[in-house]
């Protein structure tokens, strides 16, 4: 396998790091000065605090008022917004969906851009094609694509059921988004339409990195196809498909485009995720503390799964 | 509090505006929420045409359209007003629920002053005798599109057919099925947007349960899971039931729906005046639009559905509410009501009676007869804000098979009664 | 030739696939080319008669696209040169200087790059709403900055740490400051970690609909994709302009793509997994 310019800047990286490191914390604390250095960071955290941290302290302490609607005074009052949404069956039902929701994306684009990358990966000449033409999904913008499935969902005019009546299969027909075992799947499959090139490439860039002498020494030891996938090429992902995972299940979480363009969560809250309540409760409806609580669960999920696998990941350099 | 606070930044808005207009050599602009199809452009060269009219009439002000990028239901028109370029007048979907919402949040100012020195006059007596009923006296808007929601169908198709209206719902039932039979698709439903969903659905809970009830639902002194109600709700599903309305339905946003009509896959769709605008624009020809409306057993009850549709407001937040209030004094004058009504964009009922206008399209002549008897309870503009929401995700529920008509009748009393 | 004969049966099963998953730009933009009536008769292998260049005309006049565009161009291009602008030095700083509470400031910014953006959003309009900034490409850009800015310092952070010490000993001794260091000796050699932050960047502000969908009120500031689902949503049910439009506000970043596709891989994958 050719090294390409990819990887000039990882192995930079893995040069440059540990003597820096080393030489660094040789060097005495405190030598800078607080001031000189926050000279340095200040733009980053004035905007930083002005619309990240302060929202984020914020938001907690709006879950224990009555905020809402825009001109009134909010109030204190105590657990009330949690008491209210741990009784709120489209909550519960928005949090399960979300985490089905979340398994699908993991599944669907995580799985498929590592299969693709796998393929690809054996390419020389064709891989730049492929490589580009499968990256193409990813370039439309969420919301656009929202746009483009709900027409490919029709069920009158659509492209799928149009294809299926055409090709003689209109018993496969189905109502994609209204039938309400099927929408959370047929809404996700258009998220990881978008999604899985990124994942793609990332594991190409994770194959460019596995030793080739790895498959060299297996060829040796006679090993077949099947048996390199199983004991070079997979364990030699294992940073990037950690890395991967995590991304996918952050940017599952993150959902919101595709639902809200072309469900708005419905039928009856079929599609219902953490993250469009949150926007009906907080835009629509004008109940701040209740969005708020709602927004600290989402943001405890998404702390959860980053350390979990920071955990997993560390276990494995150990 | 909140009262106090929003007519102290009136009263500074308004000594604001007295000082710009005690010198004329400024120049103002006036924004304006909507028209809502401006970037049509026969609906541009009508209303440019009505601007310019003003701008005539008042040296230096100039008006601009903002297009609407959603409604109150969404919360657009709200975000609008607080921004820093909010409107200085809003026109929008209005009704008592969404009118309940601005009101509630302060920001809208009060008419009623401007309501007893003429304009009051100008509008329908009826109409001005509801508006004083619904915030203790005080009005905040200015009705400005009636709307009248029944059937539309294409007359060619049952002319061909031979497919008439009945006057019993059995009889329409009937109707339906000789259309199903016949592999047309009887009827539309398209619940997937705010506004839509409750076309078809207040019609057939109106048509069962009688304008005087669904009255005194909306308004909360009825009950949802009253059993004259439910039984509409479940004449609903039966439709479902009886393949008149497809399950695949559900997820239906309005343009879908309209497709499917407008594309003669679909018989009949419930829809008001402002479908007119739809079919102009999709290249439909007008002629073959009919409108008629709904069948019903209970006499005088086969009227559209409907109430105020559109309505103008000033946000407390305008920063001209003088300049604002004398547009719509213009807009309510006979002058511009004419030159709406015989525009070939016209799609409305105007908030008087109008003499002397003939409209550009025919088949308007029919919507104000069928209005002309009064209009029943569209529930979607009468609800409580916090409800609308519940309201659509039931009807979704009823077609998608989720819910039955009793468990979505109490789901709507449910959040209804919080709302109260 | 033996590894053609190798490849020729991945090739053979990844082509389907490719087509199976390009079927929606290829359906979109036949679609767009077809008149009102081949759209209702929804034939997907049916080709328009003639090519309809007038919904392209017609999508671009009305969905007001020139507008959409110009704006995403500013949004894109504020985002991307406010976060170098803030993440260079920042970056700097936590890597290369010694400062009491460096630790501190670290995790203060680590905090935020969990946080979805939809968990904070409530105060941020508030805030956003009390600078004047709501419905504004300024308010966008400073939000969107800001979400960006926790693996914007992470990223630059990780790339100067791996830059030998001895590289800035020799600068000091020469009487640098870190001002100097930071403009005249990292910046130069910082051409891969500067080209993944302005691809990411560029990617995460593209794909954003959550933002201008809360904070872009008034169509003469949306963005493009922001300004379709508008285009396509306010009841004109008139589908051979979204189909056209749809095309307008994909076409042309695919086209840049495939012009810059080497560097912004590179740029994209060493981002993704260095930062």
């Amino acid at each position: 396998m050719t090294k390409g310019p990819e990887n000039t800047l990882a192995r930079q990286n893995s040069r440059g790091a540990d003597p820096a490191r080393r030489l660094l914390s040789a060097e005495k604390p405190g030598e800078d000065g607080f001031f000189a250095a926050i000279g340095f960071l200040l733009p980053a955290l004035l905007v930083y605090g002005a619309f990240t941290l302060f929202p984020i302290f914020r938001t907690v302490w709006l879950s224990f008022t009555d905020s809402g609607g825009y001109n009134t005074a909010a109030s204190f009052v105590g657990l009330d917004n949690y008491t209210a949404l741990a009784t709120d069956p489209i909550a519960w039902r928005a949090l399960w969906q979300t985490v089905i929701w979340l398994v699908l994306h993991v599944v669907l684009a995580g799985g498929f851009g590592l299969v693709l990358a796998l393929m690809i990966g054996r390419l020389r000449n064709a891989q730049v094609l492929f490589r580009a033409g499968f990256f193409l999904p990813h370039l439309v913008s969420l919301g656009v694509v929202g746009i483009i499935w709900a027409n490919i969902y029709d069920p009158y005019f659509g492209l799928l059921n149009t294809s299926l009546d055409k090709l003689g299969l209109g018993f496969l027909q189905q109502g994609w988004l209204s039938d309400p075992t099927l929408v959370l799947f047929s809404v996700n499959l258009a998220s990881s339409w978008q999604g899985f090139g990124l994942y793609m490439l990332l594991f190409l860039a994770g194959l460019q990195n596995i030793d080739n002498s790895l498959y060299d020494a297996a060829d040796v030891d006679g090993a077949t196809e099947w048996q390199k996938l199983w004991y070079v090429t997979l364990p030699g992902l294992r940073d990037v498909m950690t890395f991967v995972m995590s991304l996918a299940l952050i940017n599952g979480l993150k959902g919101f485009a595709t639902v809200f363009v072309m469900t708005n969560g419905g039928p009856f809250y079929a599609s219902e995720l953490i993250t469009t309540y949150i926007y009906r409760l907080a835009f629509q409806a004008q109940q701040h503390g209740k969005a708020a609580v709602l927004c600290i669960v989402l943001s405890a999920i998404a702390v959860a799964i980053t350390v979990a696998f920071n955990r997993w990941r560390a276990s494995g350099d150990a | 509090m909140t009262y106090f606070k929003s007519n102290a930044s009136a009263f500074v808005a308004v000594l604001v505006a007295g000082t710009m207009l005690a010198s004329p050599t400024i120049a103002q602009t006036l924004k304006m929420w909507g028209p809502e199809n401006i970037a049509n452009p026969e609906t541009a060269e009508l209303w440019n045409e009505i601007k310019a009219g003003f701008e005539a009439n008042n040296p230096g002000v100039t008006v601009e359209f903002m297009p609407p990028t959603g409604t109150i239901s969404n919360g657009a028109v709200q975000a609008a007003i607080q921004s820093d370029a909010g409107p200085d007048v809003v026109w929008t979907n209005s009704g008592i629920g969404r009118m309940t919402v601005v009101v509630d949040a302060g920001l809208v100012q009060p008419l009623t002053e401007e309501y007893k020195s003429g304009w009051s006059e100008k509008i329908f007596p009826w109409l001005d005798a509801q508006l004083k009923g619904n915030f203790n006296g005080e009005i905040y808007e200015v009705p400005d599109g009636l709307d009248a929601l029944g059937i539309w169908y294409h007359k060619d198709m049952f002319a061909k057919n031979g497919w008439t209206f009945p006057d019993t719902y059995q009889g329409f039932l009937d109707l339906m099925q000789k259309i199903e039979e016949s592999g047309m698709q009887p009827l539309v439903a398209a619940p997937n947007n705010t506004g839509s969903a409750g076309h078809l659905f207040g019609l057939v809970l109106q048509v069962t349960a009688g304008s005087k009830v669904m009255g005194e639902v909306v308004s909360g002194n009825l009950p949802w899971t009253d059993k004259r109600v439910v039984a509409g709700f479940t004449a609903f599903r039966n439709l479902v039931e009886r393949g008149f309305i497809k399950p695949e339905m559900a997820s239906l946003n309005f343009d879908a729906g309209t497709r499917l009509f407008l594309s003669e896959r679909a018989a009949m769709f419930v829809g008001g005046p402002w479908f007119i605008a739809l079919a102009r624009g999709a290249d439909y020809p007008l002629g073959n639009l009919g409108y008629t409306t709904m069948p019903s057993d209970l006499p005088g009850e086969s009227i559209p559905t409907g109430g105020i549709g559109w309505s103008y407001m000033i946000p407390t937040s305008s920063s001209q509410p003088e300049l604002a209030r004398e547009w719509i004094d213009y807009l309510l004058s006979d002058e511009v009501m004419k030159l709406r009504a015989e525009h070939p964009t016209s799609s409305a009922i105007y908030p008087r009676e109008l003499t002397d206008v003939t409209p550009a399209t025919p088949v308007m002549l029919d919507i104000f007869k069928a209005a002309s008897d009064g209009v029943g309870y569209n529930p979607s503009v009468y609800v409580p804000g916090s409800t609308i929401d519940t309201y659509y995700q039931v009807i979704q529920g009823l077609i998608s098979g989720q819910v039955t008509p009793e468990d979505g009748a109490a789901q709507i009393e449910a959040t209804m009664h919080k709302a109260q | 030739m033996r590894f053609i004969r190798k490849e020729l049966p991945i090739i053979a099963a990844l082509t389907p696939i490719l087509a199976l998953v390009l079927a929606p730009f290829a359906w979109l933009i036949v679609s767009s080319f077809k008149s009102p009536r081949e759209i209702s008769i929804a034939d997907p292998f049916d080709f328009p008669e003639q090519l309809m260049w007038q919904n392209y005309v017609e999508a671009w006049q009305v969905g007001g696209f020139g507008d959409l565009i110009g704006n995403s161009l500013i949004n894109l291009v504020g985002v991307i040169a406010l976060t170098l602008i803030v993440c260079a030095p920042g970056g700097y700083a936590l890597a290369k200087m010694r400062f009491r509470y460096r630790e501190w400031v670290f995790y203060l910014f680590i905090l935020g790059l969990t946080i979805p953006i939809q968990a904070i959003v409530i105060p941020l309009y508030q805030v956003l709403q009390s600078l004047r900034l709501i419905d504004s490409l300024a308010g966008i850009i400073l939000a969107q900055v800001s979400n960006g800015i926790p693996f914007g310092l992470f990223l630059m952070r990780s790339f100067f740490r791996s830059v030998p010490e001895e590289l800035l000993e020799a600068a000091r001794i020469d009487g640098a400051s870190h001002f100097q260091i930071l403009t005249k000796v990292m910046l130069p050699i910082s051409q891969p970690a500067i080209l993944a932050l302005v691809v990411i960047s560029a990617l995460s502000t593209w794909n954003d609909f959550f933002l201008p969908l809360v904070v872009l009120i008034s169509a003469d500031v949306q963005t493009l994709p922001l300004g379709l689902v508008r285009f396509a949503g306010t009841f004109t049910s008139n589908y051979r302009l979204v189909f056209a439009g749809t095309v307008i506000s994909f076409l042309p970043i695919v086209i840049l793509y495939l012009i810059t596709q080497r560097s912004f891989t590179e740029g994209l994958t060493q981002g993704a997994l260095k930062g």
